[in-house]
């Protein structure tokens, strides 16, 4: 079965991420665990899709797939026209650092590390080695102006811990906007995170969203964020059974 | 870059690389010691070889010597590579010490006073012609030169002032150091710190000894010593060394009117000194000018002993050449003297003719010996002039003279020493493979514990090889930094080492590692050898590389997405 979404809009849009016919399994001790089967996807330019689905049901690892993450057994993944599985190690790389940016539910800062230094790692690691010891270190005024929208200005200096966990999700969202992406893969981020803080999260996406226009493909199991998004895709027994336009 | 810069972070932030850059450093630090002490041994015992017979020795396998011996020199001497020569009869005798009832079985040299000091160290090996008027010169520099007579023996008097005021205020220490206590725990300190007031005493009667000494000294100089240091020194230092003891010690000869007046040199460990944990010996007044009887046993030419031949002499000086087996075991006469107690001298044979003198060896001065090829080049040079002078005199063949550099003499010692500086520091490297492992069990934890770190930076776009950099940097700063700690803290323990033996150690904790009395210098050999501490450092930089090696690669080959789950 076929479940790429095909748009009903009179208007066309191009589409940005196309995953068709993903198939999964895991292997867990003796027994194989077959997470997606058949599992397909659009997203557009410019969307906000939530993907929604019980736990366990695949969710994480699609959105994985979709950002270059993982392999999937099956399928393809097509983001602007590339399949995904025919790019070399290098590109992908490349790809996960500059057109995907990543929020996790755990929001995974690197605990070393300052706010500031956290939200330039990414602008970081492509930028030159001979750079390292520049004190204007590349992306600095875009990583300032971030963490200014995001309220997070008098912080810059603070390390993660010292941080609420609605504040660390922001942080974790200035670094998936360091460098730009195309689009932000944003897997339960307020799954952490009571609903009033949550709601400010997901307030941060909408604005971005409506702001500039920044495509985001959002993975909660709550269907009421998910009612948030412009569009609610439902994922279930490894297949997409349910979307909203 | 970015791998530079969590590699910085990550040193900076982490509290368990202490361990082991600690390990790194320490390991560092150590072999450093080791092998700078080790190496400054070797040196030394070099050096006091070398120095003890020249560059080149011609000897004899026989042990009633080789003859044409002055014909030899003079040919020598015509050698362009020679700068000078020395004969030396060397035998076995026995010491006898009347008056203190010494009697022991040395080893009895007859050298020539002035070209033996040419060839070898002899005379700067003498305390009271050469090593007493070097301290004194030392001692007197805080006079500020030029001065007066007035001026200087003022000075001398008020530092024998100032050293009899310390002995006495040490005396009068040592004496009233009442019990601490009966407890068993207290007695090792009470004892300790009672050794060390004594230690302190000693040392205040060597400094008031000492000055005594210098102000001896200055009052017999002669006018033109205050000029200046080098005055003092060229006033204080006779020209060359003699075995003719000065005018006031003429009376204590035990010889009659008609027999001639020899001086005798003693190896400074023959006994007769005390020698304190410092190394400083104690010479006992009276010891000096004490008349003695040197029996020399001469060989003949047939092989056999002859009548023993006893001669009286007085010690003028004692030598320190720095190597035990040679101080503790020689007494030095003249050389004409030696010759004659050993049946070497020119004989008118009865059956008409006359049988040459004969000497045991030739030590020879080589013209810039610091270069071994132009030491070996002289060698070959006198073994060619040795080789002809054979052909003349068949006699010589007979005596089976052989040629060789001051090392080949010593090569099985020498040697040996080195393979004992080898072998200590590759077992000291080999323990220090244990770095190795305590940097690898913790770059293990580390890469565990830093698992989602590493999922984290491959979400952002970070590379499996990037990532493999991140802990390969990582574990060589460490090493790195650990071998920059140890390189400095161990070349300075290495120039302090004589202070923190005697202040630290021994003072504070009572440990006495080098103790003087025992060993044969004084201070505790050490010389940096650079080429030697750049491999430690590049030893320990690599170990930290192999270290961190294997967990850089798990931590490269880590699944994102399983290393993002990881708890």
């Amino acid at each position: 079965m076929n479940n790429t979404l095909t748009t009903t809009d009179s208007s066309p849009r191009k589409a940005m991420l196309e995953l068709t016919n993903i198939n999964k399994t895991f292997r867990l001790g003796p027994a194989d665990v077959r997470v997606l089967c058949g599992a397909g996807l659009t997203v557009f330019e410019g969307e906000f899709v939530a993907l929604v689905g019980a736990s366990g049901s695949g969710k994480s690892t699609l959105l994985h797939i979709a950002g270059a993450l993982e392999s999937a057994d099956a399928g393809s993944v097509m983001f602007r026209g590339q399949d995904l599985s025919r790019l070399s190690r290098h590109s992908r790389h490349r790809l996960r650092n500059h057109a995907f940016g990543f929020v996790f539910q755990l929001y995974h800062l690197l605990p070393e590390l300052s706010v500031l230094e956290n939200v330039l790692l990414p602008a970081m690691v492509c930028a030159p080695w001979y750079k390292a010891c520049i004190r204007a270190r590349p992306g600095k005024r875009r990583a300032l102006e971030l963490l200014e929208q995001l309220g997070l200005k008098d912080r810059l200096r603070h390390r993660p811990s010292q941080l609420s966990g609605g504040e660390r999700q922001r942080v974790a969202i200035a670094r998936a906007l360091i460098n730009e992406p195309a689009l932000v893969l944003a897997d339960e981020p307020t799954g952490n995170l009571d609903p009033k803080t949550g709601q400010t999260i997901l307030d941060v996406l909408r604005g971005l969203h409506k702001g500039s226009g920044q495509s985001i493909l959002l993975v909660t199991h709550d269907i009421h964020i998910a009612a948030q998004a412009d569009r609610v895709v439902t994922l279930q027994d490894g297949k997409i059974v349910d979307r909203t336009l | 870059m970015y791998k530079i810069f969590l590699c910085f972070r990550y040193l900076t932030r982490k509290g368990i690389v202490l361990f082991p850059v600690l390990a790194v450093w320490l390991c560092v630090m150590m072999l450093i010691i080791v092998n700078s002490i080790m190496t400054g041994f070797v040196n030394r015992v070099r050096d006091a070889g070398r120095s003890l017979m020249g560059d080149v020795v011609i000897q004899s396998d026989s042990m009633a010597g080789f003859p044409y011996y002055r014909q030899l020199q003079k040919r020598l001497a015509l050698l362009p590579q020679v700068k000078a020569s020395t004969p030396v009869i060397s035998g076995y005798g026995l010491f006898n010490l009347p008056e203190f009832q010494v009697n022991t079985g040395v080893q009895v040299m007859g050298v020539e006073a002035g070209s033996e000091s040419k060839v070898s160290s002899f005379g700067s090996s003498l305390f009271w012609q050469y090593k007493a008027p070097m301290q004194a010169v030392a001692d007197l520099r805080g006079a500020g030169f030029p001065t007066t007579r007035a001026k200087l023996l003022a000075y001398a008097q008020k530092r024998l002032l100032a050293a009899a005021k310390t002995e006495d205020a040490r005396q009068r220490h040592y004496a009233n150091l009442k019990p601490i206590g009966n407890h068993a725990w207290l007695a090792s300190i009470r004892q300790h710190w009672q050794v060390i007031a004594h230690e302190d005493y000693q040392q205040a009667v060597y400094k008031e000894n000492r000055a005594d000494r210098d102000l001896r000294m200055v009052q017999a100089l002669p006018n033109e010593a205050f000029s200046s240091a080098a005055a003092l020194r060229h006033a204080l230092v006779p020209k060359a060394p003699s075995f003719t003891p000065p005018p006031q010690a003429a009376n204590r000869y035990m010889t009659g009117a008609d027999e001639p007046k020899n001086g005798c040199v003693i190896g400074v460990d023959l006994g007769l000194y005390k020698r304190d944990r410092f190394g400083h010996y104690h010479r006992p007044p009276g010891v000096r000018f004490s008349p003695v009887i040197i029996t020399m046993v001469p060989v003949t030419m047939k092989a056999t002993l002859a009548q023993p031949q006893s001669r009286r002499f007085v010690i003028v000086d004692d030598s320190r050449t720095r190597v035990y087996a040679v101080d503790s075991k020689t007494v030095y006469i003249p050389f004409h003297v030696a010759q004659k107690m050993a049946f070497m001298q020119r004989q008118d044979l009865l059956a008409g003719g006359v049988r040459p003198g004969r000497c045991s060896e030739i030590q020879v001065l080589v013209r810039h010996d610091s270069s071994e090829a132009n030491v070996l080049a002289a060698r070959k040079a006198i073994a060619h002039v040795v080789h002809q002078l054979e052909l003349l005199h068949p006699q010589m063949e007979i005596a089976g003279i052989r040629v060789r550099t001051w090392d080949q003499v010593q090569a099985e010692y020498i040697r040996a020493v080195d393979n004992e500086r080898n072998m200590i520091t590759f077992l000291l490297g080999l323990m220090s493979l244990v770095v190795v492992i305590v940097i690898f069990l913790i770059f293990y934890m580390l890469v565990r514990d830093k698992t989602r770190d590493i999922g984290i930076i491959k979400a952002i776009g970070g590379s499996e090889e990037g990532v493999g950099v991140i802990f390969v940097l990582y574990g060589m700063l460490i090493s790195s930094a650990g071998a920059l700690l140890g390189l400095i803290t161990g070349v300075w323990f290495v120039r302090n080492d004589n202070w923190i033996h005697d202040h630290i150690l021994w003072r504070i904790f009572g440990i006495s590692i080098w103790n003087r009395k025992i060993y044969v210098f004084s201070k505790i050999p050490d010389q940096i050898d650079p080429q030697a501490v750049m491999w430690i450092v590049i030893f320990a930089i690599l170990a930290g590389l192999f270290g961190a090696l294997i967990p850089a690669i798990l931590a490269a080959r880590q699944d994102p997405v399983e290393a993002l789950r990881y708890e």
